[in-house]
C-alpha cells in the first residue's frame, strides 16, 4: 500500500463507535430501569378508589419508555452496530485496488439489517468500476485517487500528493 | 420526515409493545386490586348507572378484621362469565328480576326494600341509579360471609348511606 493509503475507518473512529454504543446500551438500561421503577410504585400506591387512574397511567408510562427505549436501540445503537460490523469485515477482508478518477454519485443503496451505502464510480482507463461506500464515510472520498474494496465496498483510499 | 420513516419501518415492533403493556399491566393491576373470596365482600347490582368505585370506597371504610376489600360491580360485569355470580355475597334486585335469580339468592332469606320509586326513598343513591320500580338487597346463596357478619356488616353500612 502506497504511503498516501488511507483506512476508511481508523482504530481511533472503531473505537468512538465502540465507546458510543456501550454508552448508548447503559443509558437504555438506567431509562428502562428507571420506567419498570415509576410503574412498580404506581402498582404499590394503588387502592381502590385510584385503581382505575394508576392503571392507566402505569400503561402509559409502560409505552412511552418502551417506545422510547425500541427506537433508540434500532436506529441510535443499531445503525452503530452495523457501522461497527460493516468496519469490521472491511478491515479483516481481502482488498483489491482500483486506480482512477473517483466520483461519489446520488444513488443510494440501504441494505435491510445493514448500513446504507452510496455508490462510488472509479473510471479508469479501460473502463470505469462500481463500488459502494458505506454513507457517513462518502465525503471522504473527495479528492480520492484509488480505492481499495472488499466484496464491492470501499475500505480505503488514495490520495494524490 | 426521516423521524416518521424510522417509525413506520419498525411499526409492528411499537404495535406489540403497547398491546403487550396493556395486556401485561392490566393483569397486573387485577391481580393487585383482587384478592381471595374469603377476604372480599362481593356485591352485585342490577342498575344501568353506578358508582360502584365510589361505593366501594365507601363501603370498604372500618372494613371488619380478615375482610381487605369491598367490589361492588354491575350486572353487566358477569354478563360473560355468569358463574362470577353465583359467589356473590349481596345482590341489589329489581323487584321484576328476582324470579329470574332466585336460585342465586339465600333460601328464606329476608329481603330487604332499598329503593321506593313511589317515594324516591332508597339506600345508596348518591351512588345508585335506580329505575322506576322497587329494589331489595338479598344475601347471597354461597355467600361466604355470612357466618362471620362480614356480609351483614356492609349490607348495614349500604342501608344507611
Amino acid at each position: 500500500m502506497s504511503a498516501n493509503f488511507r483506512e476508511l475507518y481508523t482504530d481511533a473512529e472503531l473505537e468512538k463507535l465502540r465507546r458510543k454504543i456501550k454508552a448508548w446500551t447503559v443509558a437504555l438500561a438506567v431509562i428502562s430501569a428507571v420506567g419498570l421503577a415509576v410503574c412498580v410504585t404506581l402498582a404499590v400506591l394503588t387502592n381502590t378508589a385510584n385503581a382505575r387512574r394508576m392503571e392507566l397511567y402505569t400503561i402509559a408510562v409502560s409505552i412511552a419508555v418502551g417506545w422510547f427505549v425500541i427506537y433508540c436501540a434500532c436506529f441510535a445503537v443499531g445503525s452503530s452496530r452495523r457501522e461497527l460490523a460493516h468496519a469490521g469485515t472491511l478491515r479483516d477482508g481481502e482488498r483489491e485496488r482500483t486506480e482512477g478518477r473517483v466520483t461519489v454519485t446520488r444513488q443510494r443503496l440501504r441494505i435491510k439489517k445493514s448500513i446504507t451505502a452510496k455508490r462510488v464510480r472509479v473510471e479508469t482507463p479501460d473502463g470505469e468500476s462500481l463500488f459502494w461506500v458505506a454513507e457517513s464515510r462518502a465525503p471522504l472520498l473527495q479528492g480520492a485517487s484509488a480505492v481499495w474494496t472488499v466484496h464491492g465496498y470501499v475500505a480505503g483510499y488514495e490520495v494524490a500528493k | 420526515m426521516r423521524f416518521l420513516k424510522n417509525v413506520f419501518s419498525q411499526l409492528h415492533t411499537f404495535v406489540l409493545w403497547a398491546l403487550m403493556s396493556a395486556i401485561l399491566w392490566s393483569w397486573i393491576f387485577t391481580m393487585v386490586t383482587d384478592t381471595s373470596p374469603q377476604k372480599k365482600v362481593q356485591i352485585y347490582i342490577y342498575v344501568d348507572e353506578l358508582r360502584d368505585t365510589d361505593l366501594a370506597v365507601y363501603l370498604e371504610q372500618d372494613l371488619p378484621d380478615g375482610i381487605k376489600m369491598v367490589k361492588v360491580h354491575p350486572f353487566t360485569y358477569a354478563m360473560l362469565n355468569v358463574d362470577l355470580l353465583e359467589n356473590s355475597d349481596l345482590f341489589i334486585l329489581p323487584a321484576s328480576m328476582v324470579g329470574e335469580y332466585e336460585e342465586l339468592l339465600l333460601p328464606g332469606g329476608e329481603a330487604v326494600k332499598v329503593y321506593d320509586p313511589d317515594t324516591g326513598s332508597g339506600a345508596a343513591l348518591d351512588y345508585i341509579s335506580y329505575s322506576d320500580e322497587d329494589y331489595y338487597l338479598y344475601f347471597g346463596a354461597k355467600s361466604l360471609h355470612l357466618d362471620d357478619g362480614a356480609a351483614k356488616y356492609v349490607a348495614d353500612r349500604l342501608l344507611a348511606s
